[in-house]
C-alpha cells in the first residue's frame, strides 16, 4: 500500500504582506482588502534571490530519511501547478537530481492537473512502485529495502499567473520533498478520488461563473467518494488537510460538509498563502507539529487545480 | 421586517437592506435601482467575488464586522435573505 515515508518542507523566512505586492500584481485597494478580510490571506513567502533549484533543494536537504538510501530511489516526480517555472534552459528537476545523487532515477514532471498535481504525483508514484514490487520469486512484503519514489513540489512565483489567481488566492513560495514507498508503515494511502473537468477551461472566462457555482459541490463529491472507497465516513476523519486557496472557500466547505471548522487545518493560509502543489505537505507537517495526528488517525487531503480546466481531488490517509 | 427570535431590530435590518441595494446599484452600474426582492445570482448575476465586495462595503458603511463563517451561500437567494443574514450575524467594528 502506498505510503508517505518521510516529508520535509521549506518556507522562506522572508515574508511579504500582500499590500506590498499589490503594485506589482496590479491589485486594487478593494482586492487587497478582500484578500485580507475574507480570504484570510495576509502574507506570503518570497525569496527573489533564491533559484528554483535551491528552493527545491532546501526541502530535499531536510529529508533525513533519504540519506544513504539514494540507490533505492527509482522515480523522482516533480509535482507543479504551472507549466512554466523557470526560463529555458534551466531544468531545476535535473539539477536537484544531480545534487542529490539521483541521476539513476527516472525523473519527470506532473503538471497537467495544476494545483491538484501533488495528489496525482502521490498516486502515480505509488502505482509505479507497486508495479515494480509486484509479487514474484524475490518479492518480500513490506521489504524495508524496497524501491522508493521522491516527490518534489514548490515553485517560484515566476510569472504573473504564478503570483496571483484573480480574486481567489495569492501564491507563496515554498517547497516540499516526500519519500514514497509501496509498503511503508507510515501515512498509508487508503483511497484517492479525482474528477478531471476539461470543460472548465478558463481561456475565455466564459466558464468562470459556472466554476464558482460548482466548485464546492464538486470538491465535496470527490472527498466523499474517496471516503467511500476507503470504507469510511467524515466521522472517521481526524483532520482535513486542505489546499490553501483561501479561508472563505473552506469555511463554506465546512458548512456544506457539516464538518467542524476547527478540524480543517487552515493555519498556513494567512502566513504562507497557496504554496502551489506543496500545500498538502506543508499542512501535513503543521498537523504533525501541532500533535493533531496520532497513530491510526485517518485524515483527508483535498485539492483543486484550476487553470486549463479544473481537477478536483481527494486522498484518505491513515497516520 | 422585525425578527423577534434573534432580537434584531427592524430599523437596523432596514438600514442593512438599504445599504445593500444602494451599494449594489452602484457596483453593478445599473440604471434601474436594485430592490430587496431581487435574486442575487439568477437575476443580478452576482459572482462570489462581487458578493464579498458587497459585504465589505457594507462593513465599511455600517461600521460592522460580519461573521461570514456562518454564511451558507446556497441559502442566500435574494438581497433580502442576505440582508437578514447580515443583520443577524454582525457586530459593531
Amino acid at each position: 500500500m502506498t505510503s508517505l515515508d518521510a516529508v520535509s518542507v521549506y518556507l522562506p523566512p522572508t515574508r511579504l504582506p500582500i499590500e506590498q505586492l499589490a503594485g506589482s500584481l496590479g491589485l486594487t485597494e478593494m482586492q487587497v482588502k478582500l484578500f485580507r478580510r475574507f480570504h484570510g490571506l495576509r502574507e506570503v513567502g518570497r525569496d527573489p534571490d533564491m533559484s528554483l533549484s535551491d528552493l527545491l533543494m532546501k526541502a530535499a536537504a531536510g529529508l533525513d530519511a533519504l540519506r544513504g538510501q539514494e540507490h533505492r530511489v527509482r522515480y523522482v516526480l516533480y509535482a507543479r501547478a504551472m507549466p512554466v517555472v523557470a526560463p529555458y534552459p534551466v531544468n531545476a528537476l535535473h539539477e536537484v537530481c544531480r545534487a542529490l545523487g539521483l541521476q539513476h532515477a527516472l525523473a519527470f514532471t506532473v503538471t497537467q492537473q495544476s494545483c491538484a498535481s501533488g495528489l496525482m504525483a502521490i498516486d502515480m508514484a505509488g502505482r509505479l512502485l507497486a508495479a515494480d514490487t509486484a509479487p514474484g520469486p524475490s518479492h518480500r512484503a513490506g521489504d524495508p529495502a524496497g524501491p522508493l519514489a521522491l516527490i518534489l513540489a514548490g515553485e517560484k512565483a515566476f510569472t504573473h499567473d504564478a503570483q496571483v489567481f484573480a480574486d481567489t488566492t495569492v501564491f507563496g513560495e515554498g517547497s516540499a520533498a516526500c519519500l514514497v514507498s509501496a509498503s511503508g508503515a507510515r501515512d498509508r494511502l487508503l483511497a484517492y478520488a479525482s474528477n478531471v473537468r476539461g470543460d472548465f477551461d478558463n481561456a475565455t472566462g466564459e466558464n468562470d461563473a459556472r466554476l464558482q457555482r460548482e466548485y464546492r459541490p464538486l470538491l465535496a463529491e470527490v472527498m466523499l467518494r474517496a471516503l467511500d472507497e476507503a470504507g469510511l465516513t467524515l466521522d472517521d476523519i481526524r483532520v482535513i488537510l486542505p489546499h490553501n486557496v483561501n479561508m472563505v472557500t473552506w469555511q463554506r466547505m465546512c458548512l456544506l460538509l457539516k464538518f467542524p471548522r476547527d478540524r480543517v487545518l487552515l493555519d498556513n493560509i494567512p502566513a504562507s498563502g497557496h504554496v502551489f502543489c506543496a500545500d498538502l505537505f506543508v499542512n501535513y507537517q503543521t498537523a504533525c507539529a501541532r500533535g493533531l495526528l496520532q497513530p491510526g488517525d485517518r485524515y483527508l487531503a483535498a485539492a483543486v487545480g484550476a487553470g486549463g480546466g479544473a481537477t478536483f481531488a481527494a486522498m484518505v490517509f491513515e497516520h | 421586517m422585525a425578527t423577534p427570535e434573534t432580537g434584531v431590530g427592524a430599523e437596523y435590518q432596514q438600514r442593512v437592506a438599504d445599504t445593500m441595494t444602494t451599494t449594489l446599484t452602484r457596483l453593478l452600474d445599473r440604471s434601474e435601482p436594485v430592490t430587496v426582492d431581487m435574486r442575487l445570482m439568477d437575476e443580478l448575476g452576482l459572482s462570489s467575488t462581487l458578493a464579498l465586495e458587497l459585504l465589505l462595503e457594507c462593513e465599511d458603511e455600517l461600521e460592522i464586522l460580519i461573521d461570514v463563517e456562518q454564511m451558507d451561500q446556497d441559502q442566500m437567494k435574494t438581497i433580502g435573505d442576505l440582508a437578514t443574514f447580515v443583520a443577524e450575524n454582525s457586530r459593531p467594528s
